[in-house]
């Protein structure tokens, strides 16, 4: 069997679902395009007659769409930084130093790992409202990095139980601590570990939804996929603003998709995985 | 009392005067690193996390109206009151049915599609971003955008079924209660198969080649690899996706919150949106947290069943 002879069938096959996959993304970026009118007349994958640009222009106006990506971006960085910062040294200290109470210190994390965020709300919102975190960017970056922290510390935890003990044992007889040990020598050859846990937690931040929608009540420091979805409601009837609205909220991560698809690819599955 | 705490003062000199004597890297001095190691994660997680936990096995045991209200005990009242609560039902039900959809369409999309793509040489990283681009959408964003494919009159759905002759089969997708969880969930299910299919596309690439090479000596076709040689190489990542679904599942609130908020008639009420729904809209706290109890209990269940499961495998 020849690589030719089994290519070109299974992408005859495949044809029909892709495109019954991508239907959705290519009917919602014409339609972006179109006047109302034309939305009305209900041919869905006709062209526009005209690109209204305008319509973008609308959307990013009303919707406040600069400020809701400006908030997105803050999240994002603050999180992926913190989980780093908290997850790489727990991880460590959990795979490569004994130490009393190891063990209690993994359940207690495995618990985090099973239970859902929806299980816990009440009082973390009550701990959020005692701590004066409600409504801020603060608070958000923070819930989230907690609710990240299992996975992180099980993700980094798994690799660096993967890295031989000789390693520290070199490093020790140099003189080195055990932080030394940590930047100097693991974090350097941690870069599969280090890249799923930052495309991890940078989408799952970027995209979620649960408690942004706990956390964050005025528009001024909502994110995009709640700004979006207040938008879509306030403009329900206002079918390019939604739609064009919708294209500049998945545009951007989609395009950084393409780009570094096989990062993210690498990330996604080597911390499904380990974690 | 007395004789206990001598011992450990004198356990703890001793530890001291040893840990002085000793070169870097002592149990004494690694157990302090590892403190300091973990510190920062444990403290952001006991606040944001275990805290929580703990505050929410006491809340279902008393009644409270309100966040800014006073809590007091009610003993099993709440669950009780859980019990007779015909909505807590359904939402459990519907919770059920929605994990049941989730792993068999976005699970078996994502099984179907890795089993094709795998076998492309020249054109699998176009195939394979392509199908996976739906996954990078936020469910919120995916619930926009579904709730415009099923609009009754400009949605893409009922259109695109007009024009193709299947008038007869459009609806109302999300107005219809005998539909509405599957139709949201065919949404979620979008959006999730993407990273079922490369897991299973993994789990492919580590199946052992001469495995096939045997078979193919032995005469077997492509349908008697695929039984025999495919399908037990991917026994664990099976299990592996399919508690993921469902804890994926287990999770799902946006796409529901954001097309239907449970309605009509609660028959799209998951136990995640009921929880919203008391907490943050009718203020019942304590029936809240029995339903968080609920939840909490299932995802430890599912975790452990196939964590099991997948020991057993793979010994």
């Amino acid at each position: 069997m020849s690589v030719r002879n089994r290519e070109w069938p299974v992408v005859l096959a495949l044809t029909p679902v892709l495109i019954l996959i991508l239907a959705p993304f290519v009917w919602l970026v014409i339609s972006s395009f179109k006047t109302e009118a034309e939305i009305g007349r209900a041919d869905p994958f006709t062209w526009p007659a005209d690109l209204m640009w305008r319509n973008y222009l609308d959307a990013w106006q009303i919707g406040g769409f600069g400020e809701l990506v400006g908030n997105s971006l803050i999240n994002l960085v603050g999180v992926v930084l913190l989980s780093l910062i908290t997850c790489a040294p727990a991880g460590y200290a959990l795979a490569k130093i004994r130490f009393p109470g190891r063990e209690w210190l993994f359940y207690a994390f495995i618990l985090g790992l099973t239970v859902p965020v929806q299980a816990i709300v009440i009082p973390l919102y009550q701990v959020l409202f005692g701590l004066n975190l409600v409504n801020t960017l603060a608070g958000i970056v923070l819930v989230q990095v907690s609710n990240g922290i299992p996975f992180g510390i099980f993700l980094m935890r798994s690799f660096f139980i993967g890295v031989p003990d000789d390693l520290i044992e070199a490093a020790k007889i140099d003189g080195a601590s055990h932080f030394q040990i940590l930047t100097k020598v693991f974090l350097p050859i941690s870069t599969p570990a280090v890249q799923a846990l930052v495309i991890i937690s940078a989408l799952s931040t970027w995209n979620d939804f649960f408690l942004p929608l706990i956390v964050l009540i005025s528009p001024e420091v909502q994110t995009l996929p709640l700004g979006l979805v207040r938008f879509a409601s306030t403009y329900a009837s206002d079918y390019r603003l939604v739609f064009s609205g919708t294209v500049i909220s998945f545009l951007p991560i989609i395009l950084l998709y393409i780009l570094m698809q096989r990062r993210f690819t690498e990330g996604l599955t080597q911390g499904a995985i380990k974690g | 009392m007395a004789g206990h705490t001598g011992g450990l003062s004198a356990r703890m000199s001793k530890g001291r005067a040893a840990g002085a004597a000793l070169p870097e890297g002592s149990p004494n001095d690694d157990a302090r690193t590892a403190f300091w190691l973990v510190a920062p994660a444990l403290a952001l997680y006991a606040v944001f996390t275990l805290l929580p936990i703990a505050a929410t096995f006491w809340l279902s045991f008393n009644s409270s109206a309100g966040f800014n209200t006073s809590a007091s005990f009610v003993g099993v009242g709440n669950y009780a009151k859980a019990a007779q609560d015909p909505i807590v039902w359904k939402s459990l039900v519907h919770t059920f049915a929605w994990l049941a959809y989730h792993v068999v369409m976005a699970g078996g999309l994502g099984l179907l599609l890795a089993l094709a793509v795998s076998r492309l040489r020249i054109t699998q990283v176009f195939f394979r971003t392509a199908f996976f681009l739906p996954h990078l959408v936020s469910l919120a964003v995916v619930g926009v955008i579904w709730a415009n494919i099923y609009d009754p009159f400009f949605g893409l759905l009922n259109t695109a079924l007009t024009q193709i002759g299947l008038g007869a089969f459009t609806q109302g997708w999300l107005s219809d209660p005998a539909l509405v969880l599957f139709s949201v969930n065919v949404a979620s299910s979008w959006q999730g198969f993407g990273l079922y299919m490369l897991l299973f596309i993994a789990g492919l690439q580590n199946i052992d080649h001469s495995l096939y090479d045997a078979a193919e000596v032995d005469g077997a076709n492509a349908f008697q690899k695929l039984i025999y040689v495919t399908l037990p190489g991917l026994r664990e990542v099976m299990t592996f996706v399919i508690s993921l679904a469902m804890i994926n599942g287990l999770k799902g609130f946006a796409t529901v919150f954001v097309m239907t908020n449970g309605g009509p008639f609660y028959q799209s009420e998951l136990i995640t949106t009921y929880i919203y729904r008391l907490a943050f809209q009718s203020q019942d706290h304590g029936l809240a947290a029995v339903l968080c109890i609920l939840l909490s209990l299932l995802a430890i269940v599912i975790t452990i069943v196939f964590n099991r499961w997948r020991a057993r495998l793979s010994q």
